[in-house]
């Protein structure tokens, strides 16, 4: 999931830069507001949280295991905008002293993971949990959230992919950035998650909050919302 | 002398798999877990050594390195030529070399990752199913071309110039910039990396959730590779997947309720030593002559290289 350099053009990555600062300026401020001094130590922590998700490996049917990104998860348990922060600042770390992105991706990683993929999980969490109480409902809704969370997070890079030859070719009409047109990139990157990283990520969303709600229901933001 | 320590003690280190082979006794997932975070933890030690050592880019300010990578990670995406993206490659060369880098585990890294996300990545795009030219390589002829949807797959199937050179050069742009990074990281300590993005304006508030970010992940890291291990060494018969996927759900909610209480022991602290929500990162002291003179030099030739 992680765009490489050399994948996207600057008239990708230069307007996905704005839009990742945007989101998190605005997530910085609205948390430096509501969490007053202690908003450095809980930010590292919940980015620290969800670089380690991340060191998770799951097995699954077949032998063979992945990881989730957590995204979801992160924004269920402490919000999305902690989320937008937390996993920015995962995705910058993973950039600059793991190569696990590329630096001119950084936007566009950003934008995908730490801003698209929260804001969807916690969307659709809400929207199928609503106010019940059921433990079922809320397991099914966790489970989606994480699901789609990543879905979408994947189909944003398949676009971003996919919009390159249009954006620039070289003389001889060759791409010059990721040589994939939307109607091969959009599928490889969306198929491969509908069948197997998103249940993982699903999984994750799903087991983790259930634990929560069995041991410290407290502690979730997205319950802590819908009872306030 | 015969030997008298036990030989389960020495047939095997505590990160090596057990019962290789068998299949009844399925831990993969913690093998895999050990290594990722072994990995983890040998990348911040390897580069701490390496960015301490007296060369030439160690000795350069990290605002210099930092200004350096972003330029040349920018000069890298707009190339559109093999010729420039090998003489880039080249100044890093010669750039690594000066810094007395280790040179092969560098390029083993750079050359993994490259072929993987540049060369695996891009590699069915050299193609004529995907890039329309001349074709160098017939790989395969189907009796007739065939017609899907909005997929169109032509009669003969082989490798275009066009599509081979779109890969090669993918690559090397790909290559060059994990080269790049991982030389800039080689050479410069993160804490004076995240200082140096001060730079761009980042905020200082932002800076501290960083560095942080950074150091929790060691310490947590190291916490998260001995569960591991100490899972695995409970380990005696075979665990089903819902077992295990219940197991890590219980580790990863401890894992969050020790970050959780880390957070509030480090607030306390920093409300102890007088911290009064006012984020400052100490000052940088002025460029030396050498700052200068190598900063000077870096971006005459990106500008060069931007020209050519």
């Amino acid at each position: 999931m992680h765009i490489p350099d050399g994948y996207l053009g600057p008239q990708t990555y230069v307007p996905l830069f704005g839009a990742s600062f945007v989101f998190l300026s605005v997530a910085l401020r609205k948390l430096k507001k509501e969490l007053a001094t202690k908003h450095v130590p809980y930010l590292a922590m919940a980015a620290a949280f969800s670089f380690l998700i991340q060191m998770f490996n799951i097995p699954i049917p077949g032998g063979t295991t992945g990881h989730a990104v957590g995204a979801g998860i992160i924004a269920l348990l402490l919000g999305p905008w902690t989320a937008v922060i937390a996993v920015s600042v995962v995705m910058i770390i993973q950039a600059v002293v793991f190569g696990d992105g590329g630096i001119t991706a950084i936007g566009a990683n950003c934008f995908n993971m730490a801003v698209a993929m929260p804001f969807v999980s916690y969307g659709v969490f809400k929207l199928i949990n609503g106010s019940s109480r059921s433990q079922k409902r809320t397991s099914i809704a966790a489970f989606l959230s994480g699901y789609a969370g990543i879905t979408v997070s994947a189909l944003l890079t398949g676009i971003e992919f996919g919009i390159q030859p249009l954006l620039a070719q070289g003389a001889d009409g060759r791409p010059l950035y990721a040589p994939y047109p939307l109607e091969i990139a959009l599928p490889a990157m969306v198929i491969e998650h509908l069948l197997l990283f998103s249940i993982i990520e699903g999984a994750v969303t799903m087991l983790l909050l259930r634990y929560f709600l069995k041991n410290e229901a407290d502690v979730v933001y997205a319950l802590k919302v819908r009872e306030a | 002398m015969e030997n008298k320590i036990p030989s389960f003690l020495i047939a095997r280190s505590s990160a090596a798999p057990l019962a290789e082979g068998r299949g009844r006794l399925r831990i993969s997932f913690i093998e895999k877990s050990i290594q990722h975070l072994a990995g983890v933890i040998n990348i911040g030690h390897a580069q701490w050594e390496s960015a301490s050592r007296d060369a030439f880019l160690q000795k350069i300010d990290a605002r210099v390195k930092v200004l350096f990578l972003l330029f040349y990670v920018v000069i890298i995406s707009l190339k559109r030529d093999l010729v420039s993206e090998s003489l880039i490659a080249g100044l890093i060369f010669m750039l690594a070399l000066t810094s007395r880098v280790d040179l092969m585990d560098l390029y083993k890294r750079v050359l993994f990752w490259g072929f993987v996300f540049g060369f695996l990545i891009a590699f069915p795009s050299a193609f004529n199913v995907v890039t329309q030219g001349e074709i160098i390589f017939p790989v395969l002829n189907l009796e007739k071309s065939h017609t899907f949807w909005i997929y169109h797959i032509p009669q003969e199937i082989g490798i275009t110039r066009e599509g081979s050179l779109g890969v090669l050069m993918l690559t090397s742009r790909v290559m060059n910039s994990l080269a790049l990074s991982f030389l800039v990281l080689a050479t410069t300590s993160l804490p004076e990396i995240i200082r140096a993005l001060k730079v761009l304006r980042v905020p200082d508030s932002f800076l501290m959730i960083i560095t942080l970010t950074f150091k929790y992940i060691f310490i947590f890291t190291k916490t998260v590779e001995d569960m591991f291990l100490a899972k695995k060494s409970r380990l005696a018969v075979h665990t089903g997947n819902a077992e295990s996927r219940r197991w890590i759900a219980g580790r990863l909610a401890f894992i969050f309720r020790r970050t959780r209480m880390r957070c509030e022991e480090i607030f306390k602290a920093m409300l102890s030593r007088g911290f009064a929500d006012e984020v400052r990162i100490y000052k940088f002291s002025r460029l030396a002559a050498l700052d200068w003179s190598a900063g000077i030099c870096l971006f005459i030739a990106g500008v060069i290289f931007l020209w050519i």
